[in-house]
C-alpha cells in the first residue's frame, strides 16, 4: 500500500475517533444537564449561550432565534457567565437550552440549532417532554 | 474586545487555499514526491498571515485580485478577528509539525514519519473544509476553551 493510502487511513481513524468522542461528550453532558434547572416562567423559554467570538452565532443563530417570533431568548455571554455555563455543560458555543415553563431543562442542543427544530422542541416543551440532547457542531 | 467587520469572503478563501494546496501536495506526490514541498511553504504562509495579515497570501490574492474583479463578492460581517487568526495559527503550526515529519521521513527507511507527516497535513485539510462548507471552526473552539479557562483574553 502506498504511503498516501497509508495516510489517508491515519487520518480516517482520527476523524472517526474525533467524531466518536464527540458523541461520547454530548451523550455525557446531556445525562449531567439532566438535573440542572432555571427560573420558572409561564411559557417554555430558551438560554442561548454565546460569545463574542462565536461567528456561528451571529451568521446562523441569531436569525434562527430570530425567526421563533414571541419566545423568550435569555442571552449569555458563556464566558463571562462561566458558572451558569458549567451548570449546562457548555463546551461548544452556540448553545441553546429549551427550558420547560417550571424551569427545567428539556432539549439541549449543542452546536447551531435551526429554527425549525427550536420550535418542535418548544412546542413538546408546552406539552411536555423527556430530555433530549444533539451535537451539531 | 470589541466587534469589527471581518470579511468572512476572505476567510472563505484562505480555507479553499488551504484545502486545494494540501490536496495538490497529497495527490501530486504519488506521482512526484517533491511536491511535498508545498506543505512547509503552506505553514509558513499560515505563520506569516497569522502575524502580519498584509502577508497572508490568500487573503492577500482575495483583497488584491478576486475582490476587485468582482469573482469573489465581500460578505461583511460584525466578528472578531481573533479566533479566525488563532485558528489559522494552530493550522500553520500543525502543518509546521507535519513539516518535520514528512522532513525526516524522506529516506526511505523512514516511511512511518512520512504517513504520519502526510496524515497531519490531511487533517488539517479536513478541518479547513468543515469551516469552508459547513461553518464549524475547530480553532475558534479551542480558542472559546483557552478563553473561559482564563489562559487567553476571550
Amino acid at each position: 500500500m502506498s504511503i498516501q493510502l497509508w495516510a489517508l487511513a491515519v487520518a480516517g481513524i482520527v476523524v472517526l475517533a474525533v467524531a466518536g468522542l464527540e458523541v461520547y461528550r454530548s451523550a455525557r453532558a446531556r445525562r449531567l444537564v439532566a438535573g440542572a434547572t432555571g427560573e420558572p416562567s409561564a411559557e417554555p423559554y430558551i438560554i442561548y449561550f454565546t460569545g463574542e467570538g462565536c461567528t456561528v452565532c451571529r451568521t446562523h443563530q441569531e436569525p434562527a432565534l430570530a425567526k421563533l417570533g414571541a419566545v423568550r431568548v435569555d442571552k449569555v455571554d458563556a464566558v463571562a457567565e462561566r458558572e451558569l455555563a458549567d451548570r449546562f455543560h457548555v463546551y461548544t458555543l452556540p448553545t441553546t437550552v429549551v427550558m420547560s415553563p417550571d424551569g427545567r431543562a428539556l432539549h439541549v442542543n449543542y452546536g447551531y440549532a435551526p429554527a425549525t427544530k427550536l420550535d418542535r422542541q418548544l412546542a413538546q416543551a408546552r406539552n411536555g417532554s423527556a430530555l433530549e440532547s444533539t451535537a451539531t457542531a | 474586545m470589541a466587534l469589527t467587520t471581518v470579511d468572512h469572503s476572505a476567510l472563505k478563501v484562505n480555507q479553499t487555499g488551504i484545502v486545494a494546496t494540501v490536496l495538490v501536495a497529497f495527490i501530486g506526490s504519488y506521482f512526484f514526491r517533491p511536491l511535498l514541498v508545498l506543505i512547509p511553504l503552506l505553514a509558513v504562509v499560515l505563520l506569516l498571515g497569522t502575524f502580519a495579515p498584509q502577508l497572508a497570501l490568500f487573503k492577500q490574492l482575495y483583497f488584491k485580485v478576486l475582490k476587485p474583479r468582482g469573482i469573489v463578492k465581500p460578505r461583511p460581517v460584525q466578528d472578531r478577528p481573533e479566533p479566525h487568526n488563532f485558528a489559522q495559527g494552530l493550522g500553520g503550526v500543525f502543518l509546521a509539525v507535519s513539516s518535520l515529519f514528512l522532513y525526516f521521513g524522506t529516506p526511505a527507511s523512514a516511511s512511518t514519519l512520512l504517513v504520519i507527516g502526510l496524515a497531519i497535513a490531511l487533517l488539517v485539510a479536513v478541518l479547513a473544509f468543515v469551516n469552508l462548507a459547513f461553518g464549524y471552526c475547530l480553532g475558534c473552539q479551542i480558542y472559546y476553551q483557552l478563553g473561559k479557562r482564563g489562559l487567553i483574553r476571550a
